[in-house]
């Protein structure tokens, strides 16, 4: 292996092959944050935990039409389950030392964001299809469903709910714990403004939160209008696209700046 | 061709909130680098060197002094705030990964992934490097096998003792096959085994041309493995030469203590051309000379004059550690 003089020793490649090498490489993140993170204490309590005891504090002695049952409860796990990977990521792998390792190999921190939006992206989807398999099976839904509107609004919703979370993994700690009260603070107040279990007309204050528009897609995809309107679904996707693309942007731009802080010392 | 050239290499830290309102650094040793509380604080402060291509080149300080610092800013943890770090002759930040393509990095502390098992470990690696499937997987086996940890490869990292996690770490560095390996403090606090284990292979992969910048406290690591070796303090470049080139500096230390049968005359030996200095010590002279082969010719010659006979010779050359010691308390610059 010993390099002379006139020897390539970068090998050259084009701006979209780079591209798709990075992308390609962040799914091997994804891969690993499955294996490492799924049994992680906050991933458990705020992914399972959280949605199955809010679910009772919301339904039960409340007299609830299945569809809202359902689509509530899908839009709480999807939104609960698909931020509980992403903020505790970045602190774990600061703690451990091994986001120094991964820093050091030849991906971007984009790559590594990326990772993690397709591995809390993976969880939100996972998770989704259990209410949705409950409302078929229990409540005979499988009549009005809308299947396609459901998978595609899973999808969108799931990678803007993983971009937002990695938004709350921004501060450069190297204590989950930390995260997880941010984490806490911004999650419960979207949920409680969110429609959940009731119709998104009841509560006009909803249209500040993206959850809003995701519930809204699962109404429709099970048989209900939009309540937005005959162009309802179309603005709730735009509207769950943007709020993706910018919570994405926003992470890479607030993480570039914090992530030098992460090494010090 | 160099494989590394550092040219004006500079690192300074600005005190977060917290340390300002504690009024220290978090790492201790920073502190005396830093003027004022608020002021910032000088972590690797406009340093030189040139790295050849296939040299073992050691990197020596005291804790604190920057070496974690520079060999961070080598391997694109952290971003240099002046200077510019060339990689077989590209500008490293140009095209960061292009150029972490062509290297391995072994850190100080034990960052392998503990809910991984040593054979997913390393996959991972291969993968972040674009290693097709097949190969890093048969890449993988070669280097378990070779640092042996091929029995193990299926137990969880965080199962493995610390010889074995940096022995991983090693295996891990050298998935891509790498063109420059960096090495911080790669034989710290490790069992004999493992140290003679990574040693060993260390100067294999050396002897078929990969380049080696490593970090240490150990002066015999340094002495043993390096090429050459710079020398740094609070920051600052204080010395880079071959191990040799720089025991030379400490020549006052060239000593050699006799051990005679009968007495003989501290100034008589103080009167020879390449003695500097007797010291009758117990029943020994320690003699310090100018030159220790001149010194030793022109003391037997004394000792065959004076019929006295010579129970035992030690002698003393200058250590790395006396001129590391020497560098750093004495402020000399190189």
């Amino acid at each position: 292996m010993i390099i002379k003089d006139n020897e390539e020793i970068f090998s050259e490649e084009l701006k979209s092959e780079r591209f798709f090498i990075q992308v390609k490489r962040s799914f091997a993140i994804a891969k690993k944050d499955l294996k490492i993170y799924y049994n992680k204490g906050p991933v458990v309590i705020q992914g399972f935990l959280f949605p199955l005891i809010l679910f009772f504090a919301f339904t039960v002695g409340r007299n609830i039409i299945p569809i809202y049952l359902i689509s509530g409860l899908m839009a709480m796990v999807m939104f609960m389950t698909s931020t509980s990977i992403g903020p505790v990521v970045f602190p774990w792998e600061t703690r451990s030392k091994t986001l120094e390792r991964l820093i050091a190999c030849p991906i971007s921190i984009k790559t590594i964001l990326l990772g993690n939006i397709w591995s809390s992206f993976i969880f939100g989807c996972v998770f989704s299809i259990v209410p949705l398999l409950l409302g078929i099976l229990f409540f005979g839904l499988w009549a009005s469903i809308n299947i396609l509107i459901i998978i595609l609004g899973i999808i969108v919703a799931s990678l803007a709910f993983s971009s937002f979370s990695l938004i709350l993994s921004v501060p450069p700690t190297d204590m989950p714990a930390n995260t997880m009260i941010l984490t806490i603070l911004i999650k419960f107040p979207i949920l409680l403004l969110t429609p959940i279990f009731m119709p998104i007309h009841a509560a006009p204050y909803g249209i500040v939160s993206p959850l809003t528009y995701y519930t809204d897609i699962i109404n429709v995809g099970l048989g209900e209008s939009s309540a937005f309107g005959p162009h309802g679904l179309l603005l709730d996707f735009c509207i769950l696209i943007l709020f993706g693309l910018g919570f994405t942007f926003l992470a890479f731009v607030l993480h570039g700046k914090t992530l030098q802080k992460r090494f010090r010392g | 061709m160099n494989a590394i050239v550092v040219r004006n290499l500079t690192k300074y830290f600005t005190p977060s909130k917290k340390e300002k309102k504690k009024g220290r650094a978090r790492n201790p040793s920073l502190e005396s680098r830093k003027q004022g509380n608020n002021s910032i604080i000088r972590a690797v402060d406009h340093i030189d060197f040139e790295v050849k291509n296939g040299e073992i080149f050691g990197f020596l300080g005291p804790n604190g002094a920057g070496k974690t610092t520079t060999i961070r800013m080598l391997t694109g943890i952290l971003k240099p705030t002046n200077g510019e770090i060339l990689i077989f002759g590209q500008n490293f930040w140009n095209n960061p990964i292009k150029a972490k393509q062509i290297m391995g990095h072994v850190p100080e502390e034990a960052n392998v992934y503990m809910d991984l098992t040593g054979l997913e470990n390393l996959s991972f690696i291969g993968e972040l490097y674009g290693i097709s499937k097949k190969e890093r997987i048969s890449r993988a086996e070669q280097l378990l096998k070779k640092f042996e940890l091929f029995e193990k490869r299926h137990l969880k990292s965080k199962k493995y003792s610390k010889g074995m996690k940096q022995r991983l770490l090693l295996c891990m560095a050298l998935m891509s096959n790498p063109k420059i390996l960096f090495l911080d403090e790669p034989t710290s606090g490790l069992d004999v085994q493992s140290s003679i284990i990574i040693k060993k292979l260390i100067k294999d992969y050396n002897k078929n041309g990969m380049t080696i910048f490593m970090t240490t406290h150990d002066m015999d690591v340094a002495n043993e493995m390096c090429d050459r070796i710079a020398i740094i303090n609070r920051g600052k470049l204080i010395g880079l030469d071959t191990p040799e080139n720089l025991k030379k500096l400490k020549q006052e230390y060239q000593a050699v203590d006799f051990y005679f049968t009968k007495e003989a005359k501290e100034s008589e030996l103080e009167n020879l051309s390449s003695v500097k200095e007797v010291r009758k010590i117990r029943d020994y002279y320690h003699i310090i000379v100018h030159d220790l082969n001149d010194g030793i010719c022109e003391i037997i010659e004394y000792i065959k004059s004076k019929n006295l006979k010579v129970k035992k010779i030690n002698t003393y050359e200058p250590h790395l550690e006396e001129v590391f010691l020497k560098m750093v308390n004495g402020g000399d610059d190189y």
